[in-house]
């Protein structure tokens, strides 16, 4: 019986089926053309939208504004062309232009610093010019130094910047072995310097957020840094980085920081920019941060007051002071003081490589800058 | 339970299944009568009708798969009582104490394992051939009277009738499993095409350069699964029905153990299963076939023989493992309860004064174990593996490692062809002649890595970075070419131990020091050759 059943079930199933096909086939081709319409609508709508943005982004260029795709986004400043001819020296194998390009610094040290890097990145990729320079003076301190940066730039290279979770267990143990030698090489470095050098144990503030040095440790490299340069503005960038939470610290711990080293300086000084710094850290560290809301908190505006009036005393001519400029145009955006932000948007456009562009983009750096610039231009 | 009443109880359980399958066939009937009453007509009505067909198809296919796969007989050496006497007599002792009929048959087996099965007829109303499965790394690691226990607990199952039922609850299992399977084989069947469908319209839409939608298959297949869900609901009724009375079954077997070895033997035979288990496992990876890729076996007699060199050398890490047993059953669908439950069992029993009587090896029952052991590898291997070149331990370890340092370099062979090192009629080792070739031109060492196998994030890197990528393989490459050359020269030997991995023995003390930081020389930025090749190539 039950066989019977589902015999005529099957037979009827199968004529209902082709019934049903033939419906739906037509429904489908009526869905189709519906859609098609409907997406037409829609690319026109995107394309008003873009003709509108593109007008728009026009307006602020003509005020002599940076267009988006020429900004650079490597550097703060423009190169100056001793930093371009020493370069262009040391790739065709001139390590002596090198040596005394960073020579030239002398005990400037916060330039000293700014020297290195570039050079680094030269060797990173093609090394032979160092080789040569350390082989022909084996204990030259700037050729230990540049050795030891480069071995820093190298290890963090093979990590990349991936997060821990896209990043090879190959990577992760190269990376650890290269900054025990790149730790290696900055101990040299270190030994050769000028008793009077920070900039060696600033390299070590690099070793020290990769290899996750105790804080304990962390301070007395800090102790070294500043018994040599106690207001350089870099190191205490760096030292950011190690307290943030997403290394080694805490977002109180980069606070608390941040406001000591601000207290310890006198305005013009620009030691109130690592508090600038914690803010931005802190919001790109947790999630349900709102900028709107946390950058407009009492720290925050006080923060920012506390850089504006540090700025205000500076030497118009330090160079410096842009690194100030950048953050407080960000965070000026988001407490909507926009005049105060177009003052800065203005000193710093052009090159924006810098924090926070580094971690936002050019993108953000073009939306706010133009916001900012059509709320104060009234008719824009 | 009586074995009349379990068996009943199997029936009907079986019978539950083809009543649920009459039932929810009823069910689609009723719905399709019911949908036509209600004046539901046209397509409408087709649709339902479809749905309830194409429902009914796995259940009607799952209570007509009447045949169920055969249960494959364990390979192992039939032994008869004129081969084996007092093993034979160990048996029947055994089964007198327990109670029951001695096994037919005894089969030597490879496992750390023993076994009954009976070959019940008329669904198990009627006793069949026994058949008795003892494995030979089992006897190798227990003595007699831990023999006996085991044993003992496996007879306790014939006397129990536990063994005839056996056939009717894998029948119940198996058409069960089957047709849970089949929904879900459709239900996922069903997802993959819409999941194919949907992304397909996705990539059209990414072409047309718009936003694709995710795909989202969450109600596909959800009458599938709905009645796979009826099914696994049934099934683990029917599990736990059947299940509870194994664990019973396997702790009434556990007191005949007791009754026929003692109390404290019955107890460090379950300990002692926990500790073999993975020593057996561990010693077949590490051991046993060390050598299969370079085809090589150990001494005949040795492949489930040699266990016993590892039980001996690691007895204190084993230990750890006859204390501590596992507190949970081996996987939910397990017969056996937790072996720390079991133990704890029988160790709560009044001592029975018998204490855990010394006795001799139970390899020492067998006639010739060895003979038995050989006999056991031509059962269980295949001719292939039978037929490979054997060799004592010592040999074994030495030559196959040599192998495998020798088999690592082909492809170090290739890139040395391809860069032009040791060709053009210099002689000597392949070491020698990278080393002359780096000494010529450093850079050769980047060009040689260049061309061996490497990550993504390697081939991706430039400059410095990749070249950090490549100087751990350069070390290996060159400490692979060192071994090569002194074992090569018999400089040094692989080194067998029972209680670690294989390790190279260089020809002095210090020397794995010295060639650290030769390595760490030849792999410089600034090369410096000459500390590997004093040490490597000069005697």
């Amino acid at each position: 019986m039950t066989g019977l059943i589902i015999f005529g079930l099957i037979l009827l199933g199968g004529a209902a089926y082709r019934f049903i096909t033939a419906r739906t086939k037509t429904l489908q081709g009526k869905i189709a053309a519906h859609e098609a319409g409907a997406a037409d609508a829609q690319t026109r709508t995107a394309a008003a939208k873009a003709e509108k943005k593109a007008t728009q982004a026009a307006a602020v260029v003509a005020l002599g504004y940076v267009a988006e795709a020429d900004l650079d986004t490597e550097n703060t400043r423009p190169e100056s062309p001793e930093e371009k001819a020493a370069l262009a020296a040391v790739r065709s194998g001139d390590w002596e232009a090198g040596a005394a390009y960073l020579d030239a610094a002398g005990e400037d040290w916060e330039e000293r610093w700014q020297r290195v890097r570039p050079l680094s990145d030269v060797a990173a990729e093609d090394d032979a010019w160092l080789l040569a320079w350390r082989a022909a003076r084996p204990s030259d301190p700037t050729a230990a130094l540049v050795n030891a940066d480069t071995a820093v730039l190298v290890a963090w290279k093979v990590r990349g910047s991936q997060s821990g979770s896209r990043t090879t267990q190959e990577q992760f143990r190269l990376f650890h072995d290269l900054l025990l030698t790149a730790q290696e090489a900055v101990h040299e470095a270190q030994r050769l310097a000028d008793p009077g050098d920070p900039v060696p144990y600033m390299v070590e503030q690099a070793v020290a957020q990769g290899l996750g040095y105790p804080n304990d440790e962390y301070r007395k490299l800090w102790s070294e840094i500043i018994a040599r340069d106690p207001k350089n503005l870099s190191a205490h960038a760096n030292a950011q980085q190690y307290w943030a939470r997403k290394w080694r610290g805490s977002h109180e711990l980069a606070m608390s920081v941040a406001l000591e080293a601000a207290a310890s300086a006198a305005p013009g000084e620009l030691l109130t920019l690592p508090a600038l710094i914690a803010l931005v850290e802190q919001e790109l560290h947790e999630d349900d941060l709102k900028k709107e809301v946390f950058f407009k908190e009492p720290t925050a505006v006080a923060a920012v007051d506390a850089a504006l009036a540090d700025l205000a005393a500076a030497d118009p001519g330090d160079w410096r002071t842009v690194r100030l400029r950048h953050l407080l145009a960000w965070l000026l955006f988001w407490q909507d003081r926009d005049a105060e932000a177009l003052e800065q948007f203005k000193v710093i456009d052009g090159y924006i490589g810098a924090m926070p562009w580094y971690y936002y983009g050019k993108a953000r750096y073009v939306h706010a800058r133009d916001w900012v610039v059509r709320e104060c231009t009234p008719g824009l | 339970m009586g074995a009349s009443l379990r068996a009943l109880r199997a029936l009907v359980l079986l019978a539950g299944f083809y009543l649920l399958g009459l039932v929810l066939i009823a069910a689609l009937v009723g719905i399709d009568i019911g949908a036509s009453a209600a004046g539901i007509h046209g397509p409408s009505l087709a649709k339902i009708v479809i749905v309830s067909v194409v429902l009914a198809v796995p259940i009607v296919r799952g209570m007509f798969m009447l045949r169920l796969p055969k249960a494959e007989p364990l390979p192992g050496v039939t032994v008869s009582e004129e081969q084996e006497p007092v093993l034979w007599r160990t048996v029947r002792d055994i089964a007198a104490q327990v109670g029951t009929r001695a096994p037919d048959e005894i089969v030597l087996i490879a496992d750390v394992n023993a076994g009954v099965t009976e070959d019940a007829r008329l669904l198990g109303l009627r006793s069949g051939t026994r058949s008795l499965y003892i494995g030979l790394p089992l006897m190798t690691g227990m003595d007699e009277m831990r023999l006996r226990a085991v044993l003992a607990h496996e007879m306790g199952h014939y006397a129990n009738l536990d063994t005839r039922l056996t056939p009717l609850i894998r029948r119940g299992r198996v058409q069960l499993l089957r047709t849970v399977e089949n929904f879900q084989d459709r239900a996922d069947a069903k997802v993959a095409k819409e999941r194919a469908k949907q992304e397909k319209k996705a990539e059209k839409r990414i072409a047309a350069g718009k936003k694709a939608k995710a795909v989202d298959t969450t109600g596909d297949g959800a009458m599938y699964r709905a009645m796979a869900k009826i099914y696994t609901a049934y099934g683990k009724f029917y599990r736990r029905a059947t299940l509870s009375a194994a664990r019973r079954q396997e702790l009434a077997a556990d007191l005949a153990s007791v009754r026929a070895a003692g109390r404290d033997s019955a107890a460090s035979a379950l300990r002692e299963l926990n500790a073999i288990g993975p020593a057996h496992e561990f010693y077949m990876d590490s051991y046993a076939t060390l050598g299969v890729g370079a085809r090589l076996l150990p001494p005949p007699g040795q492949v489930f023989g040699g266990l016993r060199h590892l039980l001996d050398a690691r007895a204190g890490e084993l230990d750890g493992l006859r204390t501590d047993l596992p507190e949970e059953p081996a996987s939910p669908y397990d017969s056996h309860p937790a072996l720390a439950e079991r133990v704890a069992r029988i160790e709560a029993l009044p001592d029975d004064g018998r204490g855990a009587q010394a006795s001799r090896p139970s390899l020492e029952l067998l006639a010739d174990s060895e003979a038995s052991l050989i006999a056991l590898e031509r059962a269980v291997l295949t001719p292939e593996a039978f037929a490979m070149r054997r060799l004592d331990w010592e040999d074994l370890v030495h030559e196959s490692m040599s192998a495998y340092v020798g088999q690592g370099s082909e492809e170090l062979q290739e890139a040395f062809a391809a860069e032009g090192v040791g060709t053009g009629g210099s002689k000597g080792s392949d070491l020698a002649s990278l080393l002359k070739a780096v000494d010529a031109d450093p850079a050769v060492r980047w060009r040689i890595t260049d061309r061996l196998p490497k990550s993504d994030e390697a081939a991706a890197a430039t400059g410095r970075a990749a070249r950090e990528f490549a100087r751990p393989v350069l070390r290996r490459a060159l400490n692979q070419l060192v071994t090569a050359e002194l074992t090569a020269r018999g400089a040094a030997r692989w080194q067998l131990s029972w209680t670690d991995s294989a390790t190279l023995r260089y020809p002095a003390d210090g020397f794995e020091e010295q060639l650290h930081g030769a390595l760490d020389s030849a792999t410089a930025d600034l090369p410096d050759t000459e500390p590997l090749r004093k040490l490597v190539l000069a005697p």
